[in-house]
């Protein structure tokens, strides 16, 4: 390729992040390039939460990237991961999502594993009669299942397949640190259910979601016709160092319902604004925040695929598991805690209305991300994102809402860890 | 099939016509005003023991609250057309005016473009009571099988 043509699909056009080749959301090469260097790079990927690993001999299949991983608790209460493939002939190994052995065994030739992952049974090893077997060559500690690194942080279980990780603690951040001790720490959470939404979107359109609270009271309209949600509100975004994580936050002030005029404003034109429909039964607008410190909405998303979301009163754990460029899972681990009464119980089974695939405050971003998918596989290379709003240059904390900025730390991050260039067509990365 | 499998099927039939055709209104005047439920649930989550509803309406209220945001245009959704099929009917009483009824659905979904695909394969697990002529809703749970839901579930199922 001649470089004036390559000149022409720069991979990363503005210095600041303020544009997006579009690209990144649909190059089969690209999204081979993430599953090596962020999924397998150094990176800490959440794989589950510890309550979903109440006893020795529990386990959990998840995702990081492409790759499923198994989870298990060994019998001295350790945690382990490693792919869910065979050391032998590769096959699947555990087909549940989630279960409770003593050990794994591949149910092709009944290779079987400690929970720690170690090759502990080979059927045959000796062969019969002197004849057959494995070579005497063949130890079984040559031939383990794939692990990756596990470390926790307030119950939740990070793996990493990296060689050399960074600290844990430093790759989550200050806001990270504190508002896991605020969300998942100060209670003992316990999983009241699980959701999962297939939405036709590349992971990465769901990245930039939850860091974009510049759409939250605009495409929500529920929010904002039962006032859970205002552009008016006060709220704001901190980045880690990195900028790759994102704390997001909004506090609803008493104020706030005597703004109707500045909302107002602030929908003109959009024939949006519905501030006098009445909800039938609002008992579910009506449950009071449990934690009583005033925050409306708080989005912590956690680079590169996890999400703690407290949503007025809902708490719940994200997980991103992408399924090829134009798709990817939004796997939720919906939390009440150990504490509740029944009542906040019954609370949280009715608040869970806000969220998940059918949730008021959230089905929409399905929707969202599917036409955005659906619009930008048409564009022709050059094509990209425009995030401007809040503000171009320096990326940095804001105490406002209507903002973008907290995207560009995401891509500013991803480019660095994709080891991108800024002079290469994105296709013929190598 | 008997007569009161007939009639159970019948209502099934007419539920699911009102939610293809989106006649939200009428759906809701299915459901006891005064006690009733309705839920959506995953597989996943009932074969765990686990409470969380996909959609969990508790009050008469809270059914209607459900498709107003529909009817109001305050939700943005994908608006396929969908297309409700029920099979399997059976049940069995539940005291002198009840009726307990088990059923299979698959939904399909069809674009602006007149593209379908199948969009979800659930069973339906009803209770119903006689009122007068008519039969109304004292609880209807959707256990679906697709639980990884396709971009969203807005409209009930």
């Amino acid at each position: 390729m001649n470089s004036k043509v390559a000149s022409d699909r720069q991979s990363w056009p503005k210095a600041d992040f303020s544009r997006v080749p579009y690209e990144v959301f649909t190059d089969a090469n690209i999204y081979r390039l993430e599953n090596e260097r962020i999924f397998r790079g150094p990176v800490w990927n959440y794989l589950c939460h510890e309550v979903e690993l109440p006893q020795v001999g529990s386990f959990v299949t998840t995702w990081v990237g492409d790759t499923q991983v198994v989870v298990t608790r060994a019998e001295d209460e350790s945690i382990h991961a490693f792919e869910n493939s065979c050391a032998h002939r590769g096959a699947q190994l555990v087909t549940a999502v989630r279960g409770h052995a003593k050990s794994l065994t591949c149910p092709y030739h009944l290779w079987s594993y400690s929970l720690k992952g170690e090759l502990t049974g080979v059927p045959l090893l000796k062969g019969l009669k002197g004849k057959g077997g494995m070579p005497a060559s063949f130890q079984k500690a040559d031939h383990g299942l794939n692990v990756l690194k596990v470390q926790t942080h307030g119950g939740l279980i990070f793996g990493s397949f990296h060689d050399d990780p960074p600290d844990l603690k430093t790759f989550l951040g200050p806001h990270s640190l504190s508002q896991i001790d605020r969300l998942l720490v100060q209670r003992k959470p316990k999983v009241l259910g699980y959701l999962r939404q297939r939405i036709p979107g590349n992971w990465k359109l769901y990245n930039e979601n939850v860091r974009d609270p510049y759409h939250g009271s605009l495409l929500h309209q529920f929010q904002v016709s039962f006032g859970l949600q205002q552009p008016t509100m006060k709220g704001g975004i901190k980045l880690d160092t990195e900028l790759k994580n994102t704390w997001n936050h909004s506090i609803l002030s008493d104020t706030d319902k005597d703004n109707q005029a500045l909302v107002a404003q602030a929908y003109e034109g959009t024939g949006k604004f519905n501030p006098n429909m009445k909800m039938a039964d609002p008992s579910l607008i009506n449950v009071p925040l449990d934690l009583g410190d005033g925050y409306k909405t708080t989005i912590l998303s956690i680079f590169p695929t996890l999400i703690v979301a407290q949503v007025d009163n809902t708490y719940a754990i994200r997980h991103l598991r992408p399924k090829g460029t134009d798709g990817v899972e939004l796997h939720i681990t919906y939390l009440g805690f150990e504490s509740d009464t029944p009542e906040q119980t019954h609370d949280k089974l009715l608040t869970a209305n806000f969220i998940g695939p059918s949730g008021y405050i959230s089905l929409e971003d399905g929707e969202a991300l599917r036409l955005v998918q659906q619009g930008i596989r048409q564009r022709r290379p050059g094509g990209h994102e425009v995030l401007e709003m809040g503000g171009v240059g320096p990326i940095q904390d804001t105490d406002y809402l209507s903002q973008e900025i907290s995207i560009r730390g995401f891509w500013q991050y991803y480019h660095q860890i994709m080891g991108l260039g800024n002079d290469q067509p994105l296709g013929e990365t190598q | 099939m008997s007569a009161p499998t007939h009639e159970v099927s019948a209502f099934l039939y007419h539920y699911a016509e009102l939610l293809d055709t989106e006649r939200f209104d009428d759906w809701t005047q299915l459901f006891d005003p005064n006690d009733c439920q309705y839920r959506v649930l995953s597989r996943e989550n009932q074969e765990l023991g686990l409470p969380l509803p996909i959609m969990g309406c508790f009050t008469h209220g809270m059914v209607r609250d459900r498709v107003a945001m529909l009817a109001k245009g305050v939700l943005t959704y994908r608006r396929d057309r969908l297309l409700r099929q029920v099979t399997n009917v059976q049940c069995h009483a539940l005291g002198e005016a009840g009726m307990e009824a088990r059923a299979n659905l698959v939904v399909y979904q069809s674009s602006a473009e007149g593209v379908s695909s199948l969009y979800m394969v659930a069973r339906y697990r009803t209770e119903l009571h006689r009122s007068r002529s008519t039969w109304l809703i004292r609880s209807m749970d959707v256990l679906v099988d697709s639980f990884g839901i396709d971009t969203m579930l807005a409209v009930p199922l």
